[in-house]
């Protein structure tokens, strides 16, 4: 399902097969888990063709979506919503337990 | 220690349960290879219980109607520590969600489930889930019998039960055996209690209909006494007429409550009625055999009477405050003389409700065998029950589990929220839950003011469908998204206790996240300044109305 084909800036985003995690598709048409590595669509169009090619690269991953994203004068990309923001980012407070982290 | 005092699986449950874990085992290695799209796997994982959320899978197991034995206890604890981060997450309808579960492990995840008479099949689904009772089961003062013997003649029942397990919607049974209702069985699709008529005969009030979510109702009572023995031909009627009235054209109108508002308790009840006399003499009468052979399962362990006046446990209160109140607010009476139940908190201040780590998980069991015959239960309000201990064991206990944190002396108390887990975990989350609950709890963190204020449910949903139950909170707090913020709006009067289940009243307007605090304290300042002796919180809301709260809250413009 398509999803923020609104004009703003987009990266593709899923989450990985395995485990679940919080992937972007970069520009090699490969799975990151690192938003500052996605592919960014400035337009409508350019995001249809990412999320296109984000079905075509979906062996790996669950639901390719676009999220909507801002970028700084730095380059620095931000999720634009908190739901996706939380999602490249984690958790917003401190998990009761640290200790037997095997998969951090 | 054996798990001599509830239910052990049989030959025909192991098998099932078995068989279960081998073909989730193939279904994830056929998803892994390819061999299955995600449109095809996905019906199948939640048909075991692993759902995706925002940054993993989540695997949410049943813990059948809240009772554990410390070696079951034990297990979860070393899946959490395999499989997961350390640590899980225990939700108001009694299960364990384990958050961060990869799909390559969820079948090894459930095999060691299965390995202690756990699944977490139908956790998931359009189908009968998780029965859910008493956290007082087989202890409480006030019981008149054991619900846990009929949640389990359920479980049996429904568990892949052909015909329910594709109903209109997701269907929940609580069960309670005491007058004074634990189990909040008027907000479930069907709920039932156990009382005694005016000839000493046990049965069930049938109430149907009830819930939360998007659309709350109270349930309605469509039988006022049920022989036990027709326990599940009554069900199985009922379920009968939801799946063949219920609504399938509109996701948020299927829920049976929507079904008995729409034609009626009166209709519900006649509809009920006409399709139980069809089968009430069928196979699903339930032999007094069938049913001894449950219950025996169930015996209590052999408590006999002891001192209720401890020494050492009188000179503790006097020397430790902390202790004191602990005995006040954590320490419930047990039905045989010189014993307590005992409630370990798992809301310390400022952290997660409802979340444990592998080591508290296991220390909880360490206590259980050392004090408490081996058994613990989880209640619906996201703490831990030790049901059996003497009283002379108190200070070891607290002791015990204050090396946990889990002796905070709030059960019951404005810091014992109930809290879904919100946007940091959940797909359907509009906002988050957690870390509210942690800023209400640091801030009224002091235990002496805890108890001036008494008692008094906060209860916090990060989306409508409620799982925080926030419809039933003294103080509800449903979290929502408005063109991208987060906000708050607050409701007041809720309440599940029997014969005075109330569904709480909006407040005014939301208010953003960094004045719910505020809005809390406000509250219970307008509490304090008007209560009368002995009222609690929500007595005191019901006698002056909203207005005093409203006005503090909000200001009188």
């Amino acid at each position: 399902m398509a999803k923020n084909l609104s004009g703003d800036m987009q990266v593709a985003s899923a989450n990985r097969l395995s485990d679940g995690a919080v992937v972007f598709l970069d520009d090699f048409g490969q799975w990151t888990r690192r938003l500052d590595r996605a592919a960014l669509a400035r337009d409508k169009r350019t995001a249809e063709i990412l999320l296109a090619r984000a079905r075509a690269e979906a062996a790996s991953v669950v639901d390719p979506f676009l999220v909507a994203v801002t970028e700084s004068g730095d380059g620095v990309l931000e999720p634009l919503s908190l739901r996706e923001k939380i999602r490249a980012s984690g958790l917003t407070f401190a998990a009761i337990a640290a200790e037997a982290v095997r998969y951090a | 220690m054996p798990d001599t005092h509830f239910y052990r699986y049989d030959d025909y449950d192991r098998a099932l349960v078995g068989e279960r874990v081998a073909q989730f085992r193939d279904q994830v290695r056929r998803r892994l290879a390819g061999e299955l799209t995600e449109e095809q796997f996905k019906p199948l994982r939640l048909t075991n219980g692993l759902y995706l959320q925002l940054h993993a899978y989540m695997l949410r197991i049943a813990i059948p109607y809240g009772t554990l034995s410390s070696r079951q206890l034990r297990q979860l604890a070393a899946i959490a520590r395999k499989y997961d981060r350390g640590y899980g997450h225990f939700t108001t309808r009694q299960n364990l969600q384990l958050h961060w579960i990869r799909l390559e492990d969820a079948p090894d995840a459930i095999a060691m489930l299965a390995e202690v008479d756990m699944h977490s099949i139908q956790t998931s689904g359009n189908c009968v889930r998780n029965t859910t009772a008493d956290h007082f089961a087989g202890a409480a003062i006030d019981e008149i019998e054991d619900p846990r013997v009929w949640c389990e003649i359920v479980r049996q029942w429904s568990t892949l039960h052909p015909e329910f397990s594709f109903l209109p919607r997701k269907f929940k049974i609580a069960i309670t055996g005491s007058p004074n209702d634990r189990a909040a069985v008027r907000v479930h699709d069907i709920g039932l209690r156990l009382w005694k008529n005016a000839c000493d005969e046990v049965g069930f009030e049938v109430i149907v209909g009830g819930g939360l979510g998007r659309t709350p109702m109270i349930g309605k009572t469509i039988r006022e006494f049920l022989p036990k023995d027709e326990l599940l031909a009554y069900l199985e009627a009922t379920l009968r007429v939801y799946n063949r009235y219920g609504r399938r054209d509109n996701l948020f109108k299927a829920r049976i409550k929507i079904l008995v508002h729409e034609i009626g308790a009166e209709r519900m009840r006649e509809e009920v009625e006409a399709e139980y006399a069809a089968m009430r003499d069928s196979a699903l009468k339930l032999s007094p055999e069938t049913v001894e052979a449950i219950a025996r399962q169930f015996a209590p362990p052999v408590l006999r009477p002891r001192r209720t006046r401890v020494p050492e446990v009188e000179a503790m209160k006097l020397e430790n405050r902390a202790f004191a109140l602990w005995l006040k607010s954590n320490v419930a009476p047990h039905r045989v003389p010189g014993h307590a139940i005992v409630t370990a908190s798992l809301k310390p201040a400022g952290a997660p409700p409802g979340d444990a780590s592998s080591a508290q998980m296991e220390g909880v069991a360490d206590i259980a065998d050392a004090w408490s015959h081996g058994e613990i239960r989880v209640s619906h309000e996201q703490n831990l029950v030790l049901p059996h201990v003497a009283i002379e064991s108190l200070p070891e206990v607290y002791r015990a589990l204050e090396k946990l944190g889990f002796a905070e002396a709030n059960v019951g108390k404005i810091t014992d929220i109930i809290a879904c887990p919100g946007l940091d975990y959940c797909a359907l989350a509009n906002a988050r839950s957690i870390p509210v609950a942690q800023r209400i709890s640091n801030h009224f963190a002091e235990l002496a003011r805890q108890h001036d204020i008494g008692d008094l449910k906060i209860k916090i949903s990060g989306c409508i469908n409620a799982c925080g139950h926030h419809h039933v909170g003294h103080i509800g707090i449903l979290g929502v998204d408005k063109n991208g913020v987060e906000l708050y709006q607050l409701s007041l009067g809720g309440d599940v206790d029997f014969g005075k289940t109330a569904l709480g009243t909006i407040l005014g307007p939301a208010v953003e996240s960094d004045k719910v605090v505020e809005a809390v304290e406000a509250m219970v300042a307008t509490y304090l300044g008007a209560r009368r002796p002995g009222e609690r919180f929500v007595d005191t809301y019901r006698r002056i109305g909203a207005q005093p709260f409203k006005e503090r809250v909000y200001g009188n413009s």
